[in-house]
C-alpha cells in the first residue's frame, strides 16, 4: 500500500521536473515569438546616398540593408568607376539605431566634412564625406519613411 | 515578464524538492512494507534552508538585477536543491555541512546584486586576482590538507572549515583570459605576441595542479583556455594545438605517470578488474543499471554502494534513484543554462562580458560534461566535481558566483549588443555543448536500458545481498516436502537457515560474503522469484520496491530420511555415496564428505578454500576418480569379455556416457576428453548412471535432483530432466550381466573395484536391485577415497537394502 502510494508521488516528482523544462520551454517560446512581432513591426532602416563625380550628381542610391561597401571593385554595394578609390574603400552599417561610416583601410582614405575618418563616425542627413575624388551625400530617411511589409 | 517567469519556475522548483523530501520521508516505510516505521525527518531541515535562502536570492534579484535572465536562477536553484537532498540521503552529516554552504553560496548572490560593479573591478584588477588565486593554489602544495584524511592535499584549512582554492582559480582564469582578450584583440597583435602572457600564466595554473595531481581540474583548465581563445580569437588552430597538447600528454601520462595510467585502463578494460582499479566505475554502472528508465526513487535505491557517492558519483546517485528519467531532466537543466548562458554571452553589450559570459559557460558545460561522462564511461574519471549538485562548499560557492556574474551581465535592457563580425565559435561552440549533453543522455540510457539486466546480475551486484535481507528466498525441500534449506528472521534481517546441514556440498549455501554455491546457486532464479512467477508480478515488484517478488520453493528427489541414514554410514570417511531411480534418474541420495556447516560460514567462512579436505567440492559431481577394474562387468556386458584393448575400452567409456557431462540442475565436473584411455577419471554420478542401465534393462537415465517448483499460479509444476536417457547396453546382456552380479542369499546385484590414481587407491562399490525387480528399480555407489572393500560393501548394502523395504 505505502509503496503504491510512493509509487504516485514518484511519478509526481517526474512530472514535476518535466513541468519545469515544459513551462521554460513555453515561455522561452512566447518570448520568441514576441520577439519575432517586434521585429517585424520595427522601421527597417533606409538610407539615399547621393554620388557626385568631379562636383556633378552621377546617380543616387536607395538602400535598405544594414551594410553598404563602397569601392571600386563590381562586387561593391556600391561600386564606383573611380581610379583613387580603393577596391574596398569605405563601409556604412547600421547599428545602435544610427548610421556610421567607416573606412576600410582605403589608399587614400576617407573624409566626412572635410575630416580625415580614423573612427567609425555617425552620419546624418546633409552630411558629406569624400572618398578619392568621388563625394558622396546623405540622406538618412527618417520616420515618415514607409514602413516595411512584414510579408 | 521576467518576473513572473521566474517566480512560476521556482514554485514548480519548490514542489518537485518537496515531493522528493517527501519520497524520502516515506522511504523506511516502503522498505519495510509497512506504514507503521520510523520515517526520515531530519532532511526537512534541508528543505527549509534551501527555501528560505532561495526566496531571499530571488526577491534580491527581482529588486536589484530586474532585466536579468529569468531562467538561470531556477535551474541553478533546482539542481542545488537536488544535490543538496541527495547528499543529505546518502550522508545527513555531510548533507548538513552542504546546506550551510548553499545558505553561504545564495547569501553572496543575495549581496553581490548590490554590488553591480563587480564585474569592472575584476575586469580592472584580473592580474591582481589572477596571482591571489594562484597564490593560493600554491600554498596547498605546501600546507594542503584533505578534509577526508586521506587523498590528494588539495584544500587549505584551519578550525574545521575548509576550502580548495583550485575551484574559484578556474573563474578568476576565465576573467582574467576575458579581461585580457577584450583588451588586447582590438589591437590585432599576431597570435604568439597575443597570446604569451595568457599561455604564461595558464601554464602556470596548470602545472600547479600537476603537481598537486589533480589531473581533473588541471584537464578543465585547459578546456576552459581552449574554448576562451577560439570563441575570442575564432581561431581553429587553437581547438587542433589543444587537443593534440591534450592527446600527447595523455599518451605520455600513460607511460610515465601511474595515476594517469591506472585510470585510463580502468576506463578502457574496467571488466579485468572490476574489484581493484575500476571498482568505482562498475559500482557507478551498477547504479545506473538499477536505476533503470524510472528510477528506484528517492532514498529506495543503494547509490552509498559506489564509493564517494556524495561528490564524485553523484550523478550515478541520482540515476539509481530517479532513473532515465530524472538524469534527462537534469541533463535538460544544464542545457538549459548553459544555452541562456551563450545567449547572454551573444547579446552582452561589451567583449568582455560577453568572453567571461562565455567563459562561466564554458567552465559549467566542460564540468559537467567531464564527470558524468566519467560516471558513464564515457571519458576516464577525473575527480571533479558536478556543479550545483556535488557536495563540496568551494564548489557550490563558485557555481553560485559564476551565476552571480551571468545574472550581472544579462541585466541590460535592450542594448545594443558588441559587434559580432563572425558567430561561428559560438555556434560550434554550442553544438559541441548539446552534442555532448546527448550523448551523455544516450549513453546513461545504453547502462540503464540495453546493459542493465546484465549488470545486475552481476554477483559483484550488493543489491542482491541486500534484497536477501528483505525478500524472502524459496525454501528447498526434500521429496516429502521436508524442509532442507529456508530463510527465517524480520523484514530487513532475514537469514538463510540450513536445517540439514550435512547436504551442504550438494545444496550449497546462499551467503552475503561469501556468494552462493550448489543448488542455491544454480536453482537461485527461482529460489529469488525471478523464474517461475509472473511477468507482471516480477516487473510490479521491481517499480514498486526495486526487488524481485518473493522466492518459490523448489522440491528435490532427495529423499532426507535415506540421506540421513547414508551421512551416518559414511560418517568420517572421505568419498561419496549416491543413491538413484533407475529408471526415472531421481537422486534419492548424494552424500560427500567431509562437508562443512554452512550455518557456521560466518566463522569458518575465510578457511574453507584452504582447507586440505576439500568440504566445498560436491565429490558426487564434481571429483573424479580412476576406474580401473570396476569396469569389469560391464566389459562382460558389451564385448562379452573382462580384458579389453585400448579401442574396446574407449569403445565401452563412450557407450556409458562417460565422456559426456551428465546433464545436472547443478554444477558437474567436465569429462577429460584428452585423458588417456587407461587413466580416465569419472564422477560417481557418472557410474551411477552406468550402474542404472545394469537395473533397468541397459538405458542409461537422465539425472534429475530438482523435480518441481511451487508456483503462483499453477502450484507445483514438474522440472523436468535437463538430459536425455540413452541404450548403454543392449537389454538382453543388460539383464544377464546383472543376473550373474547377484549375491548369494542376497537380492540384488553388487560389483566392488578398486582403482589406484596417481597417490592413493579409492574404493568403488556399485550395486541395484535385478532385472526382474517389480518396485523402484535403484542403483547405489560408493565411493571411498582409501582402500577399503569391506567398508564400501557395508555401507552400500545398508543403503540399498534399507530403499529397497520401505
Amino acid at each position: 500500500m505505502i509503496a503504491t502510494v510512493v509509487l504516485a508521488l514518484r511519478f509526481a516528482l517526474a512530472i514535476a521536473l518535466y513541468a519545469f523544462l515544459g513551462w521554460a520551454l513555453f515561455t522561452l517560446l512566447q518570448e520568441l515569438k514576441q520577439q519575432g512581432n517586434k521585429l517585424s513591426t520595427q522601421k527597417k532602416p533606409s538610407i539615399t546616398i547621393f554620388v557626385n563625380i568631379e562636383k556633378k550628381r552621377e546617380s543616387q542610391r536607395y538602400f535598405t540593408q544594414t551594410e553598404i561597401i563602397i569601392g571600386r571593385d563590381t562586387h561593391c554595394d556600391l561600386s564606383v568607376m573611380d581610379e583613387t578609390l580603393s577596391a574596398h574603400h569605405a563601409r556604412i552599417t547600421y547599428h545602435h539605431g544610427q548610421w556610421w561610416l567607416e573606412d576600410l583601410n582605403s589608399r587614400n582614405g576617407t573624409f566626412l566634412n572635410r575630416e580625415k575618418l580614423n573612427t567609425p563616425a555617425v552620419i546624418i542627413t546633409g552630411d558629406q564625406f569624400k572618398c578619392g575624388n568621388t563625394l558622396f551625400d546623405i540622406r538618412v530617411d527618417t520616420d515618415d519613411a514607409v514602413p516595411e511589409n512584414s510579408t | 515578464m521576467n518576473r513572473v517567469t521566474q517566480s512560476n519556475l521556482l514554485k514548480i522548483a519548490a514542489v518537485f524538492l518537496v515531493l522528493q523530501t517527501l519520497i524520502m520521508t516515506l522511504s523506511p516505510g516502503v522498505r519495510a512494507r509497512t506504514w507503521e516505521t520510523d520515517y526520515r525527518w531530519s532532511q526537512w531541515v534541508a528543505l527549509a534552508i534551501w527555501g528560505f535562502f532561495t526566496w531571499r536570492a530571488h526577491g534580491a534579484i527581482l529588486k536589484r538585477l530586474p532585466d536579468a535572465d529569468p531562467y538561470l536562477f531556477p535551474a541553478a536553484a533546482l539542481l542545488s536543491g537536488w544535490g543538496l537532498l541527495t547528499v543529505w540521503r546518502l550522508d545527513s552529516t555531510f548533507g548538513a555541512r552542504q546546506a550551510i554552504w548553499l545558505g553561504i553560496s545564495m547569501l553572496v548572490l543575495y549581496l553581490g546584486t548590490r554590488l553591480p560593479t563587480t564585474l569592472d573591478s575584476l575586469r580592472k584588477y584580473k592580474y591582481l586576482l589572477l596571482t591571489a588565486g594562484l597564490m593560493l593554489t600554491g600554498l596547498t602544495l605546501f600546507f594542503g590538507t584533505n578534509p577526508l584524511g586521506y587523498g590528494p592535499r588539495l584544500w587549505l584549512g584551519c578550525c574545521g572549515v575548509f576550502f580548495q582554492p583550485s575551484e574559484p582559480l578556474k573563474l578568476l582564469l576565465v576573467a582574467y583570459l576575458a579581461a585580457y582578450l577584450a583588451d588586447r584583440l582590438p589591437i590585432r597583435l599576431g597570435a604568439l605576441p597575443l597570446l604569451y602572457p595568457t599561455l604564461l600564466l595558464s601554464g602556470i595554473a596548470i602545472l600547479l595542479l600537476y603537481f598537486q595531481r589533480d589531473l581533473g581540474t588541471a584537464s578543465i583548465f585547459l578546456a576552459l583556455y581552449t574554448s576562451i581563445i577560439y570563441l575570442a580569437t575564432q581561431r581553429r588552430r587553437a581547438v587542433l594545438v589543444s587537443v593534440g597538447f591534450l592527446v600527447f600528454v595523455g599518451v605520455a601520462g600513460y607511460y610515465f605517470v601511474d595515476i594517469v595510467r591506472a585510470r585510463i585502463d580502468s576506463w578502457l578494460n574496467p571488466w579485468d578488474d572490476p574489484s581493484g582499479g575500476s571498482y568505482q566505475i562498475i559500482q557507478s554502472l551498477m547504479a545506473i543499471a538499477n536505476g533503470g528508465l524510472e528510477g528506484r526513487g528517492p532514498g529506495l535505491g543503494s547509490p552509498a554502494l559506489v564509493p564517494v557517492a556524495i561528490s564524485d558519483f553523484i550523478f550515478a546517485a541520482i540515476a539509481e534513484e530517479t532513473g532515465l528519467m530524472g538524469t534527462v531532466g537534469l541533463i535538460a537543466l544544464f542545457g538549459l543554462i548553459l544555452s541562456r548562458g551563450l545567449r547572454i554571452a551573444l547579446r552582452a553589450p561589451n567583449l568582455f562580458r560577453r568572453f567571461f559570459a562565455a567563459g562561466i559557460s564554458a567552465y559549467i558545460g566542460i564540468q559537467a560534461l567531464l564527470i558524468m561522462g566519467g560516471n558513464l564511461r564515457l571519458l576516464p574519471l577525473t575527480g571533479v566535481t558536478l556543479p550545483f549538485i556535488s557536495y563540496g562548499g568551494s564548489s557550490l560557492l563558485t557555481s553560485f558566483i559564476a551565476l552571480l556574474f551571468l545574472l550581472l551581465i544579462s541585466n541590460h535592457l535592450d542594448e545594443e549588443p558588441a559587434p559580432l563580425p563572425r558567430p561561428r565559435p559560438y555556434l560550434a561552440f554550442g553544438v559541441f555543448l548539446s552534442l555532448g549533453l546527448f550523448t551523455a543522455a544516450l549513453t546513461n540510457g545504453w547502462w540503464a536500458i540495453v546493459r542493465g539486466p546484465d549488470l545486475l546480475m552481476r554477483t559483484d551486484n550488493s543489491r542482491r545481498v541486500i534484497e536477501d535481507n528483505y525478500v524472502i528466498r524459496g525454501m528447498l525441500l526434500d521429496r516429502a516436502n521436508i524442509i532442507i534449506n529456508s530463510t527465517e528472521g524480520e523484514t530487513g534481517s532475514y537469514t538463510r537457515i540450513y536445517k540439514y546441514p550435512d547436504l551442504a556440498s550438494v545444496a550449497g549455501y546462499n551467503h552475503p560474503v561469501y556468494g552462493q554455491a550448489g543448488l542455491e546457486s544454480s536453482l537461485d532464479e527461482y529460489l529469488r522469484g525471478l523464474k517461475g512467477n509472473p511477468a507482471s508480478a516480477i516487473w510490479w515488484n521491481h517499480l514498486l520496491y526495486g526487488m524481485s517478488p518473493e522466492g518459490l520453493d523448489v522440491r528435490l528427489s532427495i529423499d532426507l530420511y535415506l540421506q540421513y541414514r547414508t551421512d551416518q554410514l559414511m560418517l568420517d570417511h572421505h568419498g561419496a555415496a549416491i543413491l538413484l531411480n533407475a529408471a526415472s534418474g531421481e537422486i534419492f541420495v548424494m552424500s560427500s564428505h567431509p562437508t562443512f556447516n554452512p550455518n557456521q560460514l560466518n566463522e569458518i567462512g575465510p578457511k574453507l578454500n584452504q582447507d586440505p579436505n576439500k568440504p566445498l567440492i560436491n565429490r558426487a559431481v564434481q571429483g573424479l576418480y580412476p576406474i580401473d577394474s570396476l569396469v569389469n562387468p560391464f566389459a562382460i556386458a558389451i564385448h562379452d569379455k573382462e580384458t579389453l584393448d585400448e579401442d574396446e575400452l574407449k569403445n565401452t567409456y563412450e557407450a556409458l556416457g562417460f565422456y559426456r557431462a551428465p546433464q545436472l540442475r547443478i554444477q558437474v565436473a567436465e569429462p577429460l576428453l584428452n585423458a588417456e584411455v587407461k587413466d580416465l577419471h569419472v564422477s560417481p554420478l557418472q557410474v551411477a548412471l552406468a550402474s542404472a542401465a545394469l537395473s533397468n534393462h541397459g538405458t542409461v537415465p537422465a539425472p534429475r535432483i530438482a523435480t518441481a517448483v511451487n508456483t503462483p499460479e499453477e502450484g507445483w509444476i514438474v522440472l523436468p530432466a535437463l538430459g536425455t536417457s540413452f541404450t548403454g547396453i543392449q537389454a538382453s546382456a543388460a539383464d544377464e550381466t546383472a543376473e550373474s552380479l547377484i549375491v548369494d542369499g542376497e537380492s540384488y546385484w553388487a560389483h566392488t573395484g578398486s582403482a589406484k590414481g596417481a597417490d592413493s587407491t579409492v574404493t568403488w562399490f556399485i550395486a541395484g536391485t535385478p532385472p526382474n525387480w517389480q518396485a523402484t528399480p535403484m542403483v547405489v555407489v560408493v565411493l571411498l577415497e582409501e582402500d577399503n572393500a569391506r567398508l564400501a560393501e557395508w555401507i552400500g548394502r545398508e543403503l540399498l537394502v534399507d530403499a529397497m523395504n520401505p
